[in-house]
């Protein structure tokens, strides 16, 4: 099972483009998506989805080139888009129905597999009611459960985990464990501590273009012995802000706590620290500007 | 001066919001046509049965008049109306309902904004008929003249079709596509009503201004005694169309003789639009969610708030069971009734008692009260069919849809096929009876009926994205038929009518939803 994307790009203007020469090998396994607002992410994994055309560039599932025949992907396709709507008169159990209809499964396959889900998303007390009221956290759960229907070799989900609460998001990402083995799962979010959580493998994409593609282990080796942590006074962190790329800070009671990546100690008193996933991400995206 | 650049910032806000839609585009190439045929002599003010005026600038400015106040009083309320709902819907009105803004100011500003969109197209049409008179010369221009019914009768006229936008938006179930019905209804029985149709121009009829809202009365009784001082036969009346008179009786009009009361009549609706603005302020719940709240509770008892939903501990499974590797065959009936009940999902009781009803009355009745009662069967489930091929784009589901597999094979299919059954169980009093009368004319006529308007609405659906275009459409049509116009109708009413070609456009309409779902989904 492989994904091979190859000089993929996609051209909104003449002078824009939302994702510019873009190659990629996935394998299975869960392949965090990290990158700042309007990096590319949703428009890679819109393509990847089938719903828009490259402007260039080949997508091979299996060998099987997805541009020309999207739907070879699309029956193993599993995708939660960044923005979705519900059908606000449907039940949740109705509309998993209607989705596994959509997606070609059977009826006695799709029940057992709703029933499954509506549980494994915590939404078993409330699949009977209309889905015009239910909350923003629940209407995502419902869109992960239709994601999830076709038990998908292919899972791509958008910031999967935008207003779900703190514990929903732990389960969410305890699911995407348990569902990692044979199939590749791409996650796409801002928040790092969920790809930290979950990702075998992280790519970073900033203006359209990869800027990292490694296992985690791998990314903060780059980092080791460049991540320092001391306290300062308040009216000192402006200054540092302007000198030094600033990945952290906590008030103390002596003055704040800062985190900086640096090759070199930035103070005398600094302290070298392990390297987190935020380390590394700030350090990329610092380095190539964060936003378009 | 702070109240007025609250409203004026309002109103430019949805003006510019507006204007930049590609249907804005639509409108003016629609008005720029209307006004071509008004100028131009094609589309003509008569005096049954072949009186009409020498085309000068008063005669064109009446015209377009007539045009404006009759196209843009039906079709402009759809073209304006929804500005409100924008705001409910992108979620500007929760941050809109947290400033200071009244709800007259709102209305007001929204109201403005709607007159500014009318407006225009008056505008347009004044500008095309200055640059027709210079650049054909189709007749000696005479700036008054042409302008004159154009500010005094028109845009009033259309203020009052801007207010009438604003109160259907301010109320919830006037805000959606029961709106958009009930709005034609009751255009068509206000001309009626206000002596806009049969009688204008009738020697001795007395003409009301003050209800004459479209201004027809006006320029009709005005042209009318112009016709009968040249041609002291003709028994008068007054009519309005797009058709050729072989050897035309002209007469020469040069233009209305304005009135203190015709000022006054037409400040008063100026007013009463204003007036209804302000009404419109007092049924405006502000985008406040509990009022809403309160009328889902009334309308969908089973679907209590979120809030007080305290959600149970989770189960702490969180395992699935792998599926089968072997993948099913695709099932079209799994996905046909899952089109069905999402057709049917969220109707009340009294919908379905009413489609009954309709069913039981066509069984019982006279073959050609049948026919009549099929057309309204057929024209109740208007709101369920304009969701066809519009519903992924109003929800937002397209990307979920559209990412599974063979789409345009299935599910619209299958969506067509659902709105298909629906026709067919709304028209079936008419099918039985058809059938026991053994009028293989009639049955005939019925099937391709069943057929073209899923036809119509999955089309429509598609290429606009919206259920608007529908609604406005096939209400307009089937009161057409109502009134036994043979070329449109598909039903088979009148004798001659050519039913028989819906068949052909039935496949045509579908081959082109077709083709438009898959570029766009190409597109995308």
């Amino acid at each position: 099972m492989n994904l091979t994307i190859s000089r993929l790009s996609k051209q909104y203007r003449r002078d824009f483009w939302g994702l510019h020469d873009f190659d990629l090998e996935l394998k299975p396994g869960v392949i965090g998506l990290l990158g700042p607002n309007g990096a590319g992410k949703s428009t890679l994994m819109r393509m990847l989805a089938t719903i828009t055309q490259p402007s260039a560039g080949t997508i091979y599932w299996n060998g099987v080139d997805i541009v020309k025949s999207p739907n070879t992907l699309r029956a193993v396709l599993g995708y939660l888009p960044q923005d979705f709507g519900i059908y606000p008169n449907l039940t949740a159990l109705e509309f998993l129905e209607y989705m596994a209809a959509i997606k070609g499964m059977d009826g006695k396959t799709a029940r057992r597999r709703i029933d499954e889900l509506l549980v494994v998303v915590n939404l078993g007390h409330a699949a009977k009611r209309p889905l015009g009221g239910y909350s923003g956290g629940m209407k995502q759960r419902v869109g992960i459960a239709q994601a999830l229907l076709n038990d998908p070799q292919l899972l791509i989900v958008d910031e999967p985990t935008v207003g779900l609460d703190p514990e929903e998001r732990v389960r969410f990402r305890n699911l995407l464990s348990d569902l990692s083995g044979e199939r590749i799962i791409l996650l796409s979010t801002h928040i790092v501590s969920d790809v930290e959580a979950t990702a075998t493998e992280i790519v970073i994409i900033n203006k359209g273009q990869k800027r990292q593609h490694a296992a985690p282990e791998k990314l903060l080796a780059q980092l080791d012995g460049q991540v320092w942590q001391w306290v300062i006074p308040s009216e000192d962190l402006p200054a540092l802000k302007a000198s030094h790329l600033v990945s952290g800070t906590i008030r103390r009671e002596n003055g704040i706590q800062v985190r900086v990546v640096s090759e070199a100690a930035p103070a005398p008193d600094a302290e070298r620290v392990t390297p987190s996933l935020e380390d590394v991400y700030l350090r990329e995206v610092s380095r190539n500007g964060a936003s378009r | 001066m702070k109240t007025l650049r609250v409203i004026y910032h309002l109103a430019r806000a949805d003006f510019l919001e507006r204007v930049r839609r590609y249907s804005f585009l639509i409108m003016l190439g629609l008005v720029v046509w209307l006004g071509y045929l008004s100028a131009s002599g094609q589309m003509r003010m008569r005096v049954p049965p072949d009186y009409t005026g020498v085309i000068n600038s008063a005669w064109v400015g009446a015209t377009m008049t007539v045009t404006v106040s009759l196209l843009l009083g039906w079709v402009g309320f759809y073209i304006v109306k929804g500005s409100v709902s924008r705001d409910y819907e992108t979620g500007v009105g929760q941050i809109m309902a947290t400033t200071p803004l009244s709800r007259p100011l709102y209305m007001l500003g929204k109201w403005l904004s709607n007159f500014a969109v009318l407006g225009i197209a008056v505008v347009i049409m004044l500008v095309e008929g200055i640059l027709m008179n210079l650049l054909l010369g189709t007749h000696d221009l005479d700036l008054l003249a042409l302008a004159a019914p154009l500010v005094v009768i028109a845009l009033p006229s259309v203020a009052l079709v801007a207010s009438f936008a604003v109160l259907f938006e301010s109320i919830g179930w006037l805000r959606g596509g029961l709106g958009n019905v009930i709005y034609f209804f009751a255009f068509m029985f206000a001309l009626v009503f206000s002596g806009e149709v049969g009688s204008i121009g009738t020697p001795g009829k007395i003409a009301n201004p003050y209800i004459d809202f479209t201004g027809w009365q006006i320029i009709g009784d005005s042209v009318s005694r112009a016709a009968r001082a040249v041609y002291p036969d003709t028994a008068g009346g007054f009519t309005f169309s797009i058709s050729d008179l072989a050897t035309p009786n002209t007469f020469l009009w040069n233009g209305i003789a304005w009135t203190l009361d015709i000022f006054l009549s037409r400040g008063f609706f100026l007013l009463f639009a204003l007036g209804i603005v302000m009404l419109s302020a007092l049924f405006f719940d502000r985008f406040n969610p509990s009022r809403l709240s309160v009328r889902r509770k009334k309308t969908e008892s089973d679907s209590p708030a979120p809030a007080t939903v305290p959600e149970p501990i989770a189960s702490p499974s969180i395992h699935l069971t792998p599926l089968p590797a072997t993948r099913p065959v695709f099932r079209f009936d799994a996905l046909y009734i899952a089109e069905l009940k999402l057709l049917l999902k969220g109707q009340r009781w009294w919908w379905y008692v009413v489609a009954a009803g309709l069913v039981i009355a066509q069984l019982s009745n006279a073959p050609d009260v049948t026919r009549i009662l099929l057309v309204v069967a057929w024209l109740w489930p208007i709101l369920l069919l304009s969701g066809l091929g519009s519903r992924e784009s109003r929800y937002n589901t397209r990307e979920m849809v559209f990412s599974a597999p063979r789409p345009v094979l299935t599910q619209l299919p299958a969506a067509w096929l659902a709105a298909f059954s629906l026709m067919t169980l709304t028209g079936s009093g008419a099918l039985v009876k058809f059938l026991m009368m053994g009028d293989a004319h009639s049955l005939l006529a019925w099937l391709i009926g069943a057929l073209f308007v899923p036809s119509l609405a999955l089309t429509f659906g598609v290429l606009t994205g919206s259920s608007k275009t529908f609604e406005i459409i096939y209400v307009l049509w089937m009161y057409l038929i109502l009134n036994k116009i043979p070329a449109i109708d598909f039903i088979g009413m009148t004798p001659n009518s050519p039913w028989q070609l819906y068949l052909g456009l039935s496949l045509v309409l579908l081959a082109v939803s077709a083709v438009s779902r898959q570029i766009q989904m190409k597109n995308r």
